[in-house]
């Protein structure tokens, strides 16, 4: 396997959470123009590994890289930076409530160190454009519905032209026409040349986009490499 | 629809408002508090100097003495380094003097003026406490035309133990309401930076340094700080004002420079306390894990 090609390497690695191991001997490799899930009942580590993927838990042993980032040598002042490399959606979106959808954009482009205005606006549209929502640019968050406000997210996520989008049960506050409008789009990024890493519990959407899947179960992680077929869904449910 | 959102807008809107208003109002009493102690501070210094240097002692001559002599002693007493102004006491003017006091003429009674010629010599702050005087009655009783001091030690006494004291009580007070309005105003700022919490996680995901995330908030803080410190300042002007005219020997506006310093140290401590506590309370929150956010 070509070695810059990989995005995501976590070899033997264990996450702890509060003194607490979470997810023991992990191993997760991630091509670039990949698209894979984490699945897994609540609570058995995806939210963590999606952490410490973005700095946010530190990895024990083994090796963990995100694109040319050392996941255990990681210092806080480069946490940042990691950050620009990806981008990162939530299931309750996060968005900043507090002000506009073009301020929401303005701010993480400002954040990642864009100065010139032209350039600013000129990205936010494009983002806006290929999220499909352009001309939601001055609507507060609370102003739009709940697929919208992740397709914003999603646009937040894609503004620093990312390698890498983690979703976080992106489609988990949302009804399944939005559903699959969102995973539409999240196919389409992923056709663009971004890797995509979502976490989910939503089988269904499992079973009509299929892709590389990693489950977590019973503090451990294990790919499942059988097609489409063999993977029992009603057990899994 | 539109109506519903605008409306919500503008209570969202208000309710932050209504929160840094709350900080500036909290802290601009706080410093005119400060202030108002500063200005104590310098006017008990100054109203304790202008006591002392109302005290002084009784200078009495020898009763055959030159009137040469008398103005000579007068101006060698006035070129001392511990004098602040000496004045002549002829007989004629203590017996007025005396016969005011008493209310009855005396020296109609007596038949003649008993009252000796003397210089009353008012000290210069510093040397108007008993010690001092000690040495200088020792200086000048060396002198043979002088022929007897005379002053109240009980007196001098007195207005230096109190002025001590009182002093000492209100730097005491100062400093308590200093710790007591920076815990305050320390509070107010960590309970408006707790509210935006999640947006500076946010702020974090998205990539911001935590640098870039401070800025803003320290800003708002120095501002706060800033518009804080003018709002006590005209307080304490028209407090300044009202004492004006009121009361005369309180500090007044002609005193540019202590007055300037006055709202120069009022300033910088209004931006210390926001700038340091913003600073802290936002730090708080930059360290923290999402998952405790939520307490």
């Amino acid at each position: 396997m070509n070695e810059e090609n990989t995005i995501i390497n976590l070899e033997n690695t264990n996450i702890f959470q509060g003194g607490k191991c979470i997810v023991a001997d992990i191993n997760m490799k991630v091509r670039s123009k990949e698209f894979a899930y984490l699945i897994g009942k609540v609570g058995s580590g995806k939210t963590s590994i999606l952490k410490t993927l973005y700095g946010e838990l530190k990895p024990v042993n083994g090796i963990a890289k995100v694109t040319q980032y050392n996941l255990h040598s990681l210092k806080t002042k480069h946490i940042p930076l990691l950050r620009r490399e990806m981008g990162i959606v939530f299931q309750d979106f996060q968005l900043l409530t507090d002000r506009k959808v073009y301020d929401n954009l303005l701010f993480a482009l400002k954040a990642t160190g864009w100065k010139k205005k032209d350039e600013i606006n000129q990205r936010i549209d494009e983002t806006l454009e290929k999220v499909g929502l352009p001309d939601k640019k001055f609507k507060m968050p609370h102003e739009l519905s709940g697929g919208e406000q992740q397709r914003i997210v999603i646009a937040r996520a894609l503004l620093n032209k990312p390698s890498l989008i983690l979703a976080d049960e992106p489609t988990g506050n949302l009804d399944p026409e939005t559903s699959e409008g969102i995973m539409n789009l999240l196919f389409e990024i992923k056709n663009e040349g971004t890797t995509v890493v979502m976490a989910t519990h939503n089988y269904i959407l499992l079973k009509k986009y299929p892709a590389k899947t990693y489950r977590c179960i019973d503090g451990k992680l294990e790919e499942i490499t059988e097609t489409e077929n063999a993977i029992d869904f009603d057990a899994l449910q | 629809m539109a109506g519903k959102g605008n409306k919500e807008e503008k209570i969202s809107k208000r309710r932050l408002r209504s929160s840094y208003i709350t900080t500036i109002v909290s802290l601009s009493l706080v410093l005119f508090l400060l202030g108002l102690i500063g200005l104590l501070i310098l006017n008990t210094k100054k109203l304790s100097d202008y006591v002392k240097e109302n005290i002084g002692f009784s200078v009495i001559v020898e009763d055959n003495i030159k009137e040469v002599d008398l103005i000579r002693l007068k101006k060698n007493l006035d070129a001392s380094r511990f004098v602040k102004s000496t004045e002549h006491i002829t007989k004629e003017k203590a017996a007025e003097t005396l016969q005011k006091d008493l209310g009855e003429d005396f020296i109609d009674f007596l038949g003649y003026n008993p009252l000796p010629v003397s210089i009353d010599v008012r000290l210069k702050a510093p040397y108007a406490n008993p010690d001092s005087i000690e040495v200088i009655k020792k200086e000048l009783s060396t002198n043979k035309e002088i022929k007897e001091l005379f002053y109240q030690p009980s007196i001098i006494d007195l207005v230096n133990k109190n002025v001590n004291r009182i002093s000492i009580i209100i730097l005491l007070f100062s400093a308590l309401l200093f710790l007591i309005s920076t815990a305050l105003i320390n509070n107010t700022i960590r309970l408006s930076v707790y509210s935006k919490r999640f947006t500076i996680k946010t702020m974090q995901l998205v990539g911001a340094t935590r640098n870039f995330v401070r800025k803003p908030f320290l800003l708002t803080g120095i501002l706060q700080g800033i518009i804080s410190a003018i709002i006590a300042m005209m307080l304490l002007s028209g407090i300044i004002y009202i004492a004006q005219k009121e009361m005369v020997e309180i500090i007044s506006f002609r005193d540019i420079e202590i007055l300037g310093a006055l709202f120069g140290i009022v300033l910088v401590i209004g931006i210390i306390i926001t700038f340091t506590s913003t600073y802290f309370a936002v730090n708080r929150y930059l360290k923290l894990k999402s998952d405790s956010l939520y307490y």
